[in-house]
């Protein structure tokens, strides 16, 4: 499904990514590890469109989609989560789960049942849809802003730290939420702290350094790994 | 005695009303794109151009011609604003200076005034309504007071209506919340940004239509639009619609009442007045919300 | 409650006893600085031999152009203050001299004491909404007050002479003197080579390096003890006086006053001049002057009308194809030509070379936190943190992000109020003092991002922390070191200082305010393995040698494990588990919190 080999990029003459290579299939969820600093946000970035890259390919469903802008893969199925549950603020809820929808063009159909599902999984987000959105505590608002990436129905979905600022104890159920996403043929990739809490869900698990990948194996590799390197 | 003071309100709420609009124009481009278009101002004055040369062309226009040149000066102004913005937005994507808008908006006012100048020269034009004077509480009430007022009103609840309703609205109004939100959303941000242009031209293109009989159409007369207008959008809090359709007359009565009581000079200090004390007293302004900043 | 007057030990000879031109200003400002007197001087003197009279009043009008766009650039890029009324504080001065000298017939001296009070009035009008609002709403006061301006000369006309002006009866001052030039070409030369100069050399003194962080971050200007409202009204005040000499130079220049001169049109000519010469440039009010009215002016002498019309053009085109100003745009141009620069790895060890070890009171608490609670509407932030740490200890703030860590460096250092509880640093409750009275208690700090500042130059960058140095004493750290680091510096642009050296310069920046107290905010995020033991060896060597005491986030457990003395964990703002390093990390509270990756 995604396929990136030799991307490299940086901010001015700066190099963040060093020639990262991994690739996701279907259904796939992926956690990226590895610190602050370590080069996990660029490359998330970089991957979804924001940040053009300097050397490398992105292959998605096979076609190289490196460069390419977000307003193109948001359409052809490849969508980012930004880290620290952004939403707009000054819309409603649902306001801001529309607007999800708009740049994946999806079906009227599509989109109510997406909603349904997200609804009966968040049903807070029901509750509060005419609300504000910065109304919402930071947890309701980072389901605020995967719902909004649901209802595109996107193929890959990168996922930037989605517990960044949020009590642990608010995990599970947006965890539980990914692999279920998951299940349905999407591949997620997913940068998070919390190795821990992603390992649950994650199928394979890689650890960046210094813009590097350092390790890319299972997620039951990385465990016992990642207890070897303590 | 009371009759003044009639009159003072209902030429200061028409008046206002064009400040109203003014800040709407602003409004649309400010959420979209941060920016705060100076040549706005002038593209008004433009506008009320459109009417004066209507009348040197047709003569007296039939309220169904002045309706349909309305349209048609909406547009042109749509679309010169469409084209500036464009313009203006340019090197903002491949500059981490993001203050040219700054400069870029200020030239094009520069200008277009000195256009103007080099076309009429430094005397204003006059345009005389069309519509016959209204009778209201005793007096006469120059039509186009009246008929700003309902303009004022129609662009309200288009643009409501508009930007909470429509998908697009919706995205234009969103875009500036989080700008890299918007992207990593897939939002055509470039095109709803120029889609904004595009509306608050049509915004100033047909307020300076209607208002032509009652606004200054001179080469140096932009500023001040500009700065009523912004007066009027900080006092109502930016972005907000409602604000400035509140806001817009209460500045044109004060800046009547300053002209009738005190003189025409003084108008500009009582506008600047109002400003600072908003700024200071409540500088999110009346409906601003304090909570609106990004994140 | 100071250990600190204790600590004069160190050393006795002032870092970098010899000075160079390199340390003052970088080649391009002398280079630019060179062409622009020159250019100065050949445009005064030129006219002068032919004795073309309107020539000679176009360049002293330009030059006082240029003064005026100098301190409008003082104001815009020194202290970040958008101005849209510079053109009022110009034309307040003209016109003070225009009724001393012309109606009363005063002096000319008078008349110039006048029009800098009347300069520095309008500037401290401008000031005053400053402190409450910035940008361009600042922008927008401004400039309705230009727009005023002009008005309130008509509207006062028995002081002003309203709309006829006032003529000014100064013809001495355009006769030749016997070298050559008239006084007033003279006075308006000399004005213009020190307002070049000024423009080069201010960024780099202490006043415009404090405004110039003001300016880029109020939060780490406070945290250096530098008060942003302050440097504001400075700059007003400053760029106002510096614009009244030049206001006081233009009655004599024209010859005459009047309303119409000082439009709304002056301020956007001031304020054009700087961007689109190149914001930040010696020359660059220069060039935006010479291109927006000499140009006009000159080329269109015959078509009046056209001027405007070139002038709006010139600033379009300019800024959509040099958005950063024509000598900006000149200036990044050769140095992209120029091979990118690397910066040499710092030697910390060098930093505490030959440092005799300072003695301070141990057995103290550097800070005491009693059950500090702080909210942001429905948000928690610390909940009921109590906390201690000792005089010259190292102490580790981990847990993920958003747990509170850095709220909690926030509250230590004086950003944040608390909402509850106490909180005592250097035996002083900090509760009601601001981030400015706190770092003057001695607590330094760094942030998560680095607070390094491409408008200041790299060198300059650590030179702040010297600026804010809290006492007299000579610098605790190695004088060698700093002088190195100088050297090093000043040959760099700072943009090309990598990521994580940043870090390192602002660690170091902050050790030279000689507080002692360091709150370090991921001091080693994007720091190499080998980097870091070198850094964890600079943080014992700052407790063992320079006594201080250090509290840092981190997120690499490792490099916690290495240097600290006791550790706090954090969650959702509370405290799970604080001690030493060994009990905290087998504390079963701890464990399922740090699964997090650790180094290899």
């Amino acid at each position: 499904m995604l396929e990136i080999s030799g991307l490299c990029a940086g901010y001015g003459k700066l190099p963040v990514l060093r020639d990262v290579s991994f690739s996701v299939s279907a259904g796939e969820i992926v956690l990226i590890a590895g610190e602050n600093g370590a080069g996990k946000t660029t490359l998330l970035q970089t991957i979804g469109g924001l940040i053009r890259p300097t050397a490398g390919n992105i292959r998605f469903e096979g076609k190289d989609v490196a460069g390419t802008i977000p307003e193109k893969l948001v359409p052809a199925g490849l969508r980012l989560v930004l880290d620290g549950h952004r939403v707009f603020p000054e819309l409603s809820v649902f306001d801001n789960i529309r607007l999800g929808a708009v740049a994946s063009n999806t079906p009227k159909a599509t989109f109510d049942g997406a909603v349904e599902q997200i609804f009966s999984v968040f049903p807070i987000l029901k509750e509060k849809s005419r609300d504000k959105a910065r109304s919402l505590s930071g947890g309701q608002q980072q389901m605020l802003a995967l719902a909004q990436a649901f209802v595109s129905q996107p193929k890959v979905l990168l996922c930037d730290e989605p517990s960044l600022g949020l009590a642990i104890a608010l995990m599970p159920p947006i965890m539980e939420f990914l692999r279920t996403w998951a299940k349905t043929g999407t591949a997620i990739v997913i940068v998070e702290q919390h190795v821990d809490l992603a390992l649950t869900v994650a199928d394979r698990a890689l650890l960046m350094e210094r813009g590097s990948i350092v390790f890319n194996g299972t997620a039951d590799e990385f465990r016992t790994g990642g207890d070897k390197n303590a | 005695m009371w009759q003044e003071y009639a009159i003072i309100l209902v030429r200061g709420i028409g008046l206002g009303s064009v400040y109203a609009l003014m800040a709407m124009s602003f409004n649309i481009v400010k959420v979209s794109s941060g920016i705060l278009n100076f040549a706005q101002g002038n593209m008004l004055v433009l506008g009320g151009m459109i009417a004066y040369a209507a009348t040197a062309y047709f003569g007296a226009l039939s309220p169904v011609i002045w309706f349909l040149v309305m349209i048609a000066s909406a547009l042109i102004i749509g679309v010169v604003v469409t084209i500036q913005g464009y313009l203006t937005l340019l090197p903002l994507s491949h500059s981490e200076d993001q203050q040219s808008w700054l400069i870029t908006t200020m030239a094009v006012s520069i200008i277009i005034g000195a256009v103007l100048l080099l076309a009429q020269g430094p005397n204003a034009l006059m345009v005389r309504s069309i519509f016959p004077n209204i009778p209201l509480f005793g007096m006469r009430v120059p039509a186009p007071f009246l008929l700003a007022i309902g303009l004022a009103i129609f662009w309200y609840f288009a643009l409501q209506l508009f930007m909470s309703k429509t998908l697009v609205g919706l995205a234009i109004s969103a875009l500036w919340q989080d700008p890299v939100a918007a992207r990593a959303a897939g939002l055509k941000v470039r095109r709803l940004q120029l889609l904004a242009f595009g509306i608050s031209g049509l915004v100033v293109g047909s307020t300076g239509f209607v208002a032509a009989p009652i606004i200054t159409l001179a080469s140096d007369s932009a500023v001040a639009y500009v700065l009523n207008g912004f007066v009027a959008v900080v006092i109502g809090g930016v972005a907000s619609n409602t604000g400035a359709l509140i806001a817009g007359p209460l500045v044109g009565v004060v800046a009547m009442l300053a002209t009738f009581k005190i003189g025409g000079e003084f108008q500009g200090l009582f506008s600047m007045l109002m400003l600072v004390a908003i700024l200071l007293i409540r500088p999110q302004g009346i409906f601003g919300d304090t909570a609106a900043r990004r994140v | 409650m100071t250990t600190r007057t204790s600590t004069s030990a160190a050393y006795t000879a002032e870092p970098n006893p010899t000075f160079k031109l390199r340390h003052l200003l970088d080649r391009s400002s002398v280079v630019q600085l060179a062409i622009g007197i020159a250019a100065m001087v050949v445009a005064t003197i030129v006219p002068h031999i032919f004795g073309i009279s309107y020539w000679i009043g176009i360049v002293n009008l330009a030059i006082i152009y240029i003064v005026a766009s100098v301190f409008m650039s003082l104001l815009l890029v020194d202290a970040g203050q958008v101005s849209f009324g510079h053109g009022a504080v110009f034309g307040a001065a003209a016109y003070a001299v225009g009724i001393a000298c012309g109606m009363h017939g005063l002096p000319f001296p008078v008349g110039v004491l006048c029009g800098i009070v009347a300069a520095l009035f309008i500037g401290i009008l401008f000031a005053l909404p400053a402190l409450r609002v910035q940008w361009f709403y600042l922008g927008f006061v401004t400039l309705s007050a230009a727009m005023v301006f002009p008005q309130m000369l008509f509207a006062f006309n028995e002081y002003t002479k309203g709309i006829s002006g006032i003529s000014i009866p100064l013809a001495w001052m355009s006769e030749d003197l016997p070298i050559g030039i008239s006084t007033l070409s003279l006075l308006v030369l000399i004005l213009g080579i020190a307002a070049l100069i000024t423009s080069a050399v201010f960024p780099k003194t202490t006043l415009g390096r404090r405004m110039r962080v003001a300016a880029a971050s109020p939060e780490a200007a406070q945290s250096l003890g530098i008060s942003p409202g302050k440097m504001r009204f400075l700059a007003f005040i400053i760029a106002s006086f510096g614009t009244g000499l030049a206001g006081v130079l233009y009655p004599p220049t024209v010859g005459f006053v009047s309303p119409n001169a000082f439009h709304l049109d002056m301020s956007i000519l001031f304020f054009f001049a700087v961007i689109v010469g190149g914001k930040g440039q010696p020359l660059g009010t220069m060039a935006g002057i010479t291109l927006l009215y000499l140009v006009p002016n000159v080329f269109l002498a015959q078509l009046v009308e056209y001027r405007a019309l070139v002038y709006g053009i010139v600033a379009f085109v300019v800024m959509l194809l040099m958005p950063s100003g024509v000598v900006g745009g000149i200036v990044r141009w050769i140095n992209l030509r120029q091979k990118p620069q690397t910066m040499p790895a710092l030697q910390f060890s060098q930093i505490v070379d030959n440092v005799k070890p300072v003695e301070r009171v141990k057995d103290e608490n550097a800070i005491e936190l009693v059950d500090v609670r702080k909210t942001f509407g429905s948000v928690v932030a610390i909940n009921n943190v109590t906390l201690n740490v000792r005089r010259g200890e190292i102490h580790g703030l981990v847990g993920a992000n958003g747990s509170g860590k850095t709220s909690l460096l926030n509250v230590l250092n004086g950003f944040t109020r608390i909402d509850g509880g106490t909180a005592r640093i250097n035996g002083k409750e900090i509760t009601g003092l601001n981030a400015r009275q706190v770092a003057k208690l001695g607590v330094g700090r760094t942030f998560q991002t680095p607070r390094i500042f491409e408008q200041l130059g790299a060198w300059d960058n650590v030179q702040i922390g010297l600026d804010a140095k809290l006492s007299d004493n000579p610098t605790l750290v190695s004088p060698a070191f700093v002088g190195n680091l100088r050297d090093m510096l000043s040959r760099l642009r700072t943009e090309s200082i990598p990521h994580g050296q940043r870090r390192l310069l602002e660690v170091i920046r902050v050790i030279l305010t000689d507080a002692d107290i360091l709150l370090l905010d991921e001091p080693a995020a994007g720091l190499s393995p080998d980097e870091r033991i070198a850094f964890a060896a600079l943080l014992r060597d700052l407790r063992d040698k320079l006594g201080l005491t250090i509290v840092f986030v981190e997120h690499d457990l490792d490099l916690v494990a290495r240097v600290a003395d006791r550790v706090t964990v954090l969650e959702s703002g509370s405290v799970v588990a604080s001690g030493d390093v060994a009990s905290v990390w087998n504390d079963p509270k701890v464990k399922p919190l740090f699964v997090t990756v650790r180094h290899a």
